[in-house]
């Protein structure tokens, strides 16, 4: 299942606010796709500490596209 | 629940918000008790004191507590202890600043060795903390390379300020006025312009919804501002090479046009139409470093100061209230929430509905504080040509500041309730509160 977070027309930092609790409850195997405007410095660095795979892609209207997933033991 | 707790807590940053709009109160204040003879000239003790009580008061502060904020969540770089960087900082910039604006104001000099130790210190500790931690992050946000100009112009700033303290007191036998156009110089546009560039380039696309810049402006602006500075400090000194003052302040104040012009641009661009205070604020602040840059540019190129003694005081205002009041003003608006919100998780089954940016201060005082602002900066700019206007202009811009002052205290104050009560649900549920709320 894919949990999709538009985030484009929220102002900071409710979209990390919306994304952490998606991860709380993120199941293995499920992915969850944000869609921002700008770069989630504070985002990644808890993708990192807290143990996601994730990959990062800039779509052609400048949306900054994470999909994330829990990292495979 | 998870959450971001790479930010430092709330009480390293607030301290010096809320310090901030004050240092503003007492200028306003010192304007309405000296009236018109505070602007006749540059070189005035009151016009000294109102200087300092601007930049190292009411801008240092807050830009000493925006970067202990913005180095980790723009950067991801860590600054060592934060609070305890904070603590130490904090009351040696506070009493620093204050007693030098007290000796300045009234030519007493003998107050100049404590100021200078208290704000030497200050700076020096905030230098290489933030430096420290900007230097070894492997980070490449858009704003590094700002913030690590900015930092050593601080620093710079600092030493060519200690150098004039020195002068003044006699100790050192030094030029005052070039040494003076230096340190305002590297502290205005090398330290003041280039973070508030830096910091422009991550929370502007981010907090006013405009497309980003263009990846070349971030990358180019910190070292041509750096290379006009060293360039005038070089024209300033080196013999032979004074030919260097005027095309280095020209290529200072075409940057500065230059940003100015992208950021209004892209303000035009912004996907949601909403004009809210910081929009506004940011916006009158991109527009009046134009006009600033401009009469730089006038002041190198056409009319000297001797011909035209309003000028460096014209240049002051529009740099000082114009610029960056304006901006820092705006910035504040979106920051205090921003943090505060940042450091307040939603806990699972409180009682709140999820923090929101809109929750801590009511858009229409920040707007009404706005008009207010922008009408002392009218008023002061007046005064240039009715000096009878000073008394009613300090009044209205020390009322503006306290209104500030007043608004970030309800935005703490919402802060402090929502922590509480998500504690209170927590207890009541018998967990502990999710995240880092301190």
């Amino acid at each position: 299942m894919t949990i999709v977070i538009d985030g484009r027309e929220l102002e900071p930092p409710e979209p990390l606010h919306r994304v952490l609790a998606a991860l709380d409850a993120l199941a293995a195997g499920d992915e969850i796709r944000v869609l921002l405007y700008c770069h989630p410095v504070p985002l990644i660095s808890v993708l990192r500490n807290n143990g996601f795979a994730w990959q990062e892609a800039l779509l052609e209207d400048g949306t900054h596209e994470l999909r994330i997933r829990r990292a495979l033991a | 629940m998870l959450s971001f707790e790479q930010a430092p807590p709330v009480s390293a940053s607030f301290r010096f918000f809320l310090t901030a709009p004050w240092f503003g109160v007492a200028a306003g204040l010192l304007l309405a008790w000296d009236g018109p003879q505070a602007l006749q000239s540059r070189w005035s003790p009151s016009a000294l004191a109102l200087t300092h009580l601007l930049t190292a008061g009411f801008m240092l502060q807050a830009m000493c507590g925006a970067l202990l904020q913005f180095i980790p969540v723009a950067t991801g770089a860590n600054v060592w202890r934060p609070l305890l960087i904070a603590n130490l900082v904090h009351p040696a910039l506070l009493a620093g600043t204050l007693l030098l604006a007290i000796s300045l104001a009234s030519t007493r000099t003998e107050l100049l060795p404590a100021s200078e130790l208290l704000l030497g210190a200050g700076l020096a500790i905030f230098c290489a903390a933030c430096g420290l931690a900007l230097l070894r992050t492997a980070a490449t946000g858009i704003s590094l390379s700002a913030l690590r100009t900015a930092l050593a112009a601080l620093a710079l700033t600092g030493v060519l300020g200690l150098l004039l303290a020195e002068a003044v007191s006699g100790r050192l036998a030094l030029a005052l006025e070039t040494l003076t156009d230096l340190h305002a110089g590297w502290g205005l546009a090398g330290w003041a312009l280039v973070l508030l560039a830096g910091v422009s380039f991550t929370v502007v696309p981010m907090f006013q919804m405009t497309p980003p810049y263009p990846s070349w402006l971030p990358r180019r602006l910190p070292g041509t501002l750096a290379l006009a500075l060293g360039a005038a400090s070089v024209g300033g000194y080196a013999p032979g090479a004074s030919w260097l003052w005027r095309p280095a302040i020209a290529l200072a104040a075409a940057s500065a046009t230059v940003f100015a012009l992208f950021t209004l641009q892209l303000q035009r661009r912004r996907r949601r139409p909403r004009t809210d205070a910081t929009f506004a604020f940011f916006r009158g602040a991109m527009i009046l470093l134009i006009a600033a840059a401009l009469a730089c540019l006038a002041s190198t190129w056409g009319l000297d100061f001797a011909q035209a003694p309003g000028l460096p005081v014209l240049i002051g205002v529009l740099a000082l209230v114009g610029v960056f009041v304006s901006a820092i003003n705006g910035m504040l608006y979106k920051i205090v929430p921003f943090i505060a919100t940042l450091q307040l998780p939603h806990g699972v089954g409180s009682s709140l509905p999820p923090p929101s940016i809109k929750m801590f201060i009511p858009e229409r005082s920040m707007a009404m504080q706005m008009r207010l602002h922008f009408a002392a900066l009218a008023m002061l700019l007046a005064c240039l040509a009715v000096p009878q206007l000073a008394r009613a202009a300090g009044a209205a811009f020390a009322v503006s500041c306290a209104w500030l002052a007043m608004n970030l205290l309800r935005g703490l104050g919402v802060y402090v309730r929502l922590r509480d009560q998500i504690r209170s649900d927590a207890a009541a549920r018998g967990s502990s509160p999710a995240g880092p709320a301190r």
